[in-house]
């Protein structure tokens, strides 16, 4: 019988490896007990009142609630909720809060079949998800937590400097496919600048990005309607789930055009940022052009809060109320890289909470 | 007796001119260069690879390997806590899972193909359908995963859990397991086989005293390897439900009860997740790096464990 005795050996060298890495320093935050997975789902707050076990750690600042809380939603908006959720845990280290990014509409699907208490989105709710959840019976909250700006891009030596939303949709719009150059962009009776006769690469988010939605229903649906058409881009593009191959991409030819979340190009180096022209001249994209409208290619960050699980989970409750604090709303969107809300749309959010 | 003068001639002919060609054989030379360049081709390779995560990660690895061991996923790169302590923690319940499952049904299945089935065409569909198998792209595996261990199991594996994406990898290697332990019992010489019978062993004893030592090694090589492959998927496990922005818990390597929660992170997840956030945040590349460096690193301890063993069962055959 040798056989079982060498799965033990196996088993016992990796459990060795297991040992000497947990060895190497097991920290403060590490006690957390396992989330009661079970009874997660309907309702978070049965462990609430259980007094946690290991209070040992970080008790002294206050740590009266503990429960859990699930999110999921945009992979845009995630950073925001994951820092507010560890600035959270400095004040209540017992609240699990686990957060996920497969996206905003997958989000929608898991919050409107009740498995998530929040959702995360960088567009607002469709009326078809709105209708998903009504079946369901679940009563939400909407709250814009932050903006966050797209950038429009090119090359480092393009000599272009501004584009207008006309501009874009000739570039990229529905009835763009095919065209090669940028000068392409006047052949189809729009006003337009002056663009050069040059080669076109465009690179952009894909179709399960909240970052292509938000840039088809900024820049090109207005426009597109006017002219009968469908409101997408052109298909014949390098489309990529990914900013930084985006990114990649616009660094390799000094023509290219595309658009990333402006939290992204804000780090890119080799890329210029256009100026967009939205009907009211040529603004620049930077963090304060984008929280007072001024640049038009920007677009809200909400989360969507379950009324119900609210109602039973003082976690949840905690969570938000923290959210909404300056911590959240001010810190943790600007630490990750967005933009602040105004202070009167920060007012309008609380009051949405608080009326709830 | 004519034909036989004429070979001995030619072979004598071929021996001379061997005898008077210059020392050196070109043609052996260059081959062996060939060869060689190959296989230093194969190590600069995989040389930069290593020697570009290792420098990329050298600021963490330096500066604070045991925090990084420790941590866990955080928003921002320059957080003192951020590091892969759950992935690990993933990872290694997932490895055992792929050992437990895959490894003695992979193996089972493996003798019963070789040693018991009867060579027809229905064993034949089988051995191809096994070989299909381990050629179909992981993501699939990852959808197998999703419908039946994620939702229709929910229950048993605690949905999006460790469980779940265990089970999913195991069954990954599964084929590749079967196939490596075909192979080596195979290898085992029919003269073994037939020594055993002949001294009155049942077929259970011959398989048990002969062919499974004997295989053993080559066993081991295999399904250690697949377990390498198989530790190292990431798609299956985004699609299986791997966390990509917070876990809320951290457990021990030792808490049981994280197996079936519904919340779980590993390694290779966590490395596509910060090659991304990489964007946002540039120091999420080292950080990045750092867990490529982990992940090897704990490869290499399997494959040594592998070697170890290998060496053990050798001897024990000499």
């Amino acid at each position: 019988m040798r056989l079982p005795r060498l799965l033990v050996l196996i088993i016992g060298l990796m459990t060795t490896f297991a040992l000497v890495a947990a060895a190497c320093g097991n920290d403060d935050d590490d006690g957390g007990a396992a989330p009661d997975s079970a009874g997660q789902t309907d309702s978070g707050g049965d462990s609430v009142g259980s007094s946690s076990s290991d209070s040992g750690s970080g008790g002294d600042s206050g740590g009266s609630i503990s429960g859990s809380v699930t999110i999921s939603g945009s992979s845009t908006v995630e950073p925001i909720s994951v820092r507010v959720a560890e600035l959270f845990e400095e004040v209540e280290p017992d609240v699990q809060v686990t957060v996920d990014g497969p996206g905003t509409g997958d989000g929608f699907k898991l919050f409107c079949e009740g498995e998530t208490d929040i959702s995360d989105a960088s567009r607002p709710i469709k009326d078809s998800e709105a209708a998903d959840c009504a079946e369901s019976g679940i009563e939400f909250v909407e709250l814009r937590v932050g903006i966050d700006g797209i950038a429009v891009m090119t090359g480092e030596g393009n000599p272009v400097g501004c584009v207008s939303f006309n501009d874009i949709y000739g570039l990229v719009g529905p009835e763009s496919t095919g065209f090669g150059s940028w000068s392409d962009a006047g052949s189809l009776g729009l006003t337009t600048s002056n663009l050069p006769d040059a080669e076109l690469d465009i690179y952009g988010p894909g179709e399960e990005s909240g970052t292509f939605d938000s840039f088809i229903e900024i820049v090109l649906e207005d426009i597109a309607d006017e002219r009968g058409q469908d409101a997408t881009t052109r298909p014949d593009y390098n489309a990529n789930a990914d900013d930084n191959v985006i990114i990649q991409g616009i660094q390799s030819s000094d023509t290219s055009f595309g658009w990333v979340g402006f939290a992204f190009a804000a780090h890119a180096s080799g890329v210029k940022l256009l100026d967009v022209d939205g009907g009211d001249g040529c603004v620049g994209a930077n963090a304060d052009t984008i929280a007072s409208g001024e640049y038009p290619v920007s677009r809200s960050l909400y989360i969507y809060v379950n009324k119900a699980k609210a109602a039973a989970n003082p976690a949840l409750v905690a969570y938000v109320d923290y959210y909404m604090s300056d911590d959240g709303l001010g810190t943790a969107v600007s630490d990750v890289g967005y933009v602040n809300l105004t202070d009167d749309a920060k007012g309008a959010t609380r009051a949405n909470w608080a009326g709830r | 007796m004519a034909k036989a003068r004429l070979i001995g001639d030619r072979t004598s002919k071929v021996m001379v001119q061997a005898m008077e060609r210059r020392a050196t054989d070109v043609r052996g030379r260059v081959f062996q260069i060939t060869l060689l360049t190959t296989l230093l081709i194969s190590l600069f390779i995989l040389g930069v690879l290593i020697v570009d995560v290792v420098v990329d990660s050298w600021g963490v690895l330096t500066g604070r390997p045991g925090g990084f061991l420790a941590g866990t996923m955080r928003s921002l790169s320059d957080d003192p806590k951020l590091g892969v302590h759950q992935a690990l923690v993933g990872t290694f319940w997932i490895a055992v899972f792929v050992a437990v499952l895959a490894f003695p049904i992979g193996i089972g299945a493996a003798i019963w193909l070789e040693e018991y089935a009867l060579k027809n065409r229905f064993t034949r569909f089988i051995e191809l359908n096994i070989r299909n198998l381990a050629g179909v792209p992981s993501i699939v595996y990852g959808l197998l995963g999703l419908f039946l261990f994620v939702k229709s199991l929910g229950d048993l594996t605690g949905g999006k859990s460790i469980a779940a994406a265990g089970i999913t990898l195991a069954i990954l290697v599964l084929p590749i397991v079967i196939i490596t332990a075909q192979e080596a019992i195979r290898a085992v010489p029919q003269g073994l086989k037939e020594g055993a019978y002949g001294v009155g062993a049942t077929k259970w004893t011959m398989i048990r005293s002969q062919v499974l030592p004997y295989a053993a090694p080559g066993i081991f090589t295999g399904t250690l390897l697949s377990m390498s492959r198989g530790i190292g998927e990431a798609a299956p496990l985004l699609l299986v439900g791997a966390v990509t922005g917070r876990l809320g818990s951290n457990p021990s390597f030792f808490d049981l009860s994280a197996i079936n929660a519904e919340a779980f992170m590993a390694m290779p997840v966590i490395i596509v997740e910060w090659v991304q956030n990489s964007g946002r945040d540039p120091g999420f590349a080292e950080a990045a790096a750092a867990a490529i460096v982990v992940l090897l690193v704990f490869v290499i301890l399997m494959n040594a464990a592998a070697i170890f063993l290998r060496n053990h069962f050798e001897k024990k055959r000499g």
